[in-house]
């Protein structure tokens, strides 16, 4: 996937009325970048298996 | 000074475990007067450098203190930890005493009532020293800490871990007993594994989350740091079980965890996560120690060989996913209206967390649903499995406050260490670090053991034995 840029983060930041500094954007453009790549591994993933349930269910539990 | 407690002619070794303690006040050989002065004493002369307290709760420790010498004198029935001083992560509500989550927009925050395990453990007789300083709101990546930098007490230009920072040094310095942590993906015990003590994150759905003051809904876990594994054992016999006002805890009857300390490990098949255990990220020292752990298991009769879990690399960033979505869901209107208020490591985070891709998060999930299932399959052919709690030992203070410059530094940063403590937390399956060495540096090294859903006695009795069966737990830092 292509990395976001500085001005993509600030525009989706400014659409959800979230305030950045620009030592917040530059830094928050990387963290969002690292999770886009770290992830994107997982788009190629076997769509069945278990169902992505938050928590565990247990018969007899909660 | 006052490294050997005097009371009643009994000398008392302030490292000494919190069962051992509270058996020696139901002797009537240790006053509980004698032990909260003590450790009053300890952290005035050392805290100021560790700063693992935020708030010490002086004088209503030394009341509940005469009460509870009044109680061992009047020949009143005793709780299991009638007399012994321990404190929480200041993530816990307590009535009338400040809580803040180690953050600046909660530093007057003054609940009304306790949180479930702190009103469990005082009904047992426990004695709160204070609230134990930790990252802001449980997220990992404090730069400036609101109320002081927590100090490793093993060398203090060094990271305590988190995030119940204050949880790991306090134990290991001997300021409290015992202590309460809250374990999101590791908060538990990353902390235990860099200050050297034994930490537990109980299975999800075990212990009360009400009252923690909440990071992400779906991972938090309450649980125990102690000095010994018998310590975590006493401690989650008093704070498990069903709780009115947590729906999501299991209706199970509570074991009697220190009864499955026997010390007993023959026959257990013990699987080594090959991923995290030889992998590339974990450092040689850490590496060596686990093995041998491994053979100390196998010297009592465990059965142990290698198991693979491939998804597992994969498990820190699917983990941040969930819980920085959650913890961002949480923190919205205050990132929109306090955003200054915020540390700017925490702010960052939740910021990242807030503009991740929907479909990225539900791949996460997706992941989580998958890891989960590969730790259950291990988990069908072996009893425990094993690994690295952390993939090295306690780095410097210095390495978690330069500004993050790069997408490498960060995933580097953020997702190779979580991918350690995450897969059980991911799993819900609770997990136990305890000490299994020093690295080449004098810092502590540590062992993580993790178990099916609701079998927390099984990982405390492994924990248990091997805990016995060296010395790693007995040594102390020079402080």
């Amino acid at each position: 996937m292509p990395e976001l840029t500085e001005a993509q983060v600030r525009a989706l930041a400014e659409t959800l009325e979230l305030p950045m500094t620009p030592d917040d954007a530059a830094e928050v453009t990387h963290r969002l970048n690292a999770f886009i790549e770290a992830l994107a591994p997982l788009v190629d993933l076997p769509a069945g298996g278990p169902e992505p349930v938050p928590a565990p269910i247990d018969p007899d539990g909660a | 000074m006052h490294d050997v407690l005097a009371s009643g002619g009994v000398s008392l070794d302030p490292f000494l475990g919190a069962a051992r303690q509270a058996a020696l006040v139901r002797a009537r050989q240790v006053s509980p007067i004698e032990l909260v002065r003590a450790y009053l004493e300890r952290i005035d002369r050392l805290d100021g450098r560790l700063r693992a307290y935020i708030t010490v709760t002086r004088e209503a420790a030394l009341d509940a203190a005469r009460h509870a010498e009044d109680a061992v004198t009047r020949g009143a029935p005793l709780g299991p930890l009638h007399g012994v001083p321990f404190a929480v992560k200041d993530q816990f509500a307590t009535r009338g005493v400040l809580t803040t989550a180690g953050s600046r927009i909660l530093a007057h925050h003054v609940p009304d009532e306790d949180a479930t395990v702190v009103a469990r453990l005082t009904a047992a007789g426990g004695i709160l020293l204070g609230k134990l300083n930790l990252t802001e709101f449980a997220l990992v990546g404090t730069i400036h800490y609101p109320f002081g930098q927590p100090r490793n007490p093993w060398h203090t230009d060094h990271d305590t871990g988190g995030s119940s920072a204050g949880s790991g040094a306090a134990v290991a310095a001997a300021l409290c007993a015992v202590s309460l942590g809250e374990d999101t993906g590791g908060s538990v015990r990353t902390p235990a594994s860099w200050c050297g003590v034994a930490g537990h994150r109980p299975t999800w759905g075990l212990v009360s989350r009400h009252g923690c003051i909440p990071l992400s809904w779906s991972h938090d876990a309450p649980g125990p740091l102690g000095r010994t594994v018998e310590d975590c054992a006493l401690l989650l016999e008093i704070i498990a079980g069903a709780d009115p006002r947590d729906p999501l805890t299991a209706r199970r009857p509570v074991p009697d965890y220190r009864a499955a300390l026997t010390g007993e490990v023959r026959g257990l098949r013990v699987g080594v996560i090959r991923e995290l255990t030889h992998g590339d990220e974990t450092e040689p020292e850490v590496r060596d120690a686990v093995v041998a752990a491994t053979g100390v298991l196998r010297t009592l009769g465990a059965e142990v060989d290698e198991v693979s879990l491939p998804l597992i690399p994969r498990a820190g960033a699917a983990f941040m996913a969930i819980c920085d979505s959650e913890g961002a869901g949480l923190h919205l209107s205050w990132l929109r209206s306090r955003a200054d208020e915020y540390d700017e490591g925490t702010r960052r985070r939740l910021l990242a967390a807030s503009l991740l891709p929907a479909v990225l998060l539900q791949k996460a999930q997706h992941a989580r649903a998958l890891v989960r299932q590969q730790v259950r399959d291990a988990l069908v052919r072996h009893d425990v499995l094993v690994a690295p709690t952390s993939h090295r030992a306690a780095p410097t203070i210095a390495n978690f406050t330069t500004p993050i410059t790069s997408t490498k530094e960060a995933a580097a940063r953020f997702f190779t260490r979580r991918s350690f403590t995450t897969p059980a937390a991911l799993a819900g399956a609770p997990a136990v670090a305890v000490p299994c060495g020093f690295g080449v540096s004098g810092l502590p090294l540590s062992l993580q053991i993790i178990g099916r859903r609701f079998e927390d006695a099984t990982v405390l009795r492994v924990a248990h034995a091997y805990e016995q069966s060296t010395d790693w737990h007995r040594r102390r830092p020079q402080l």
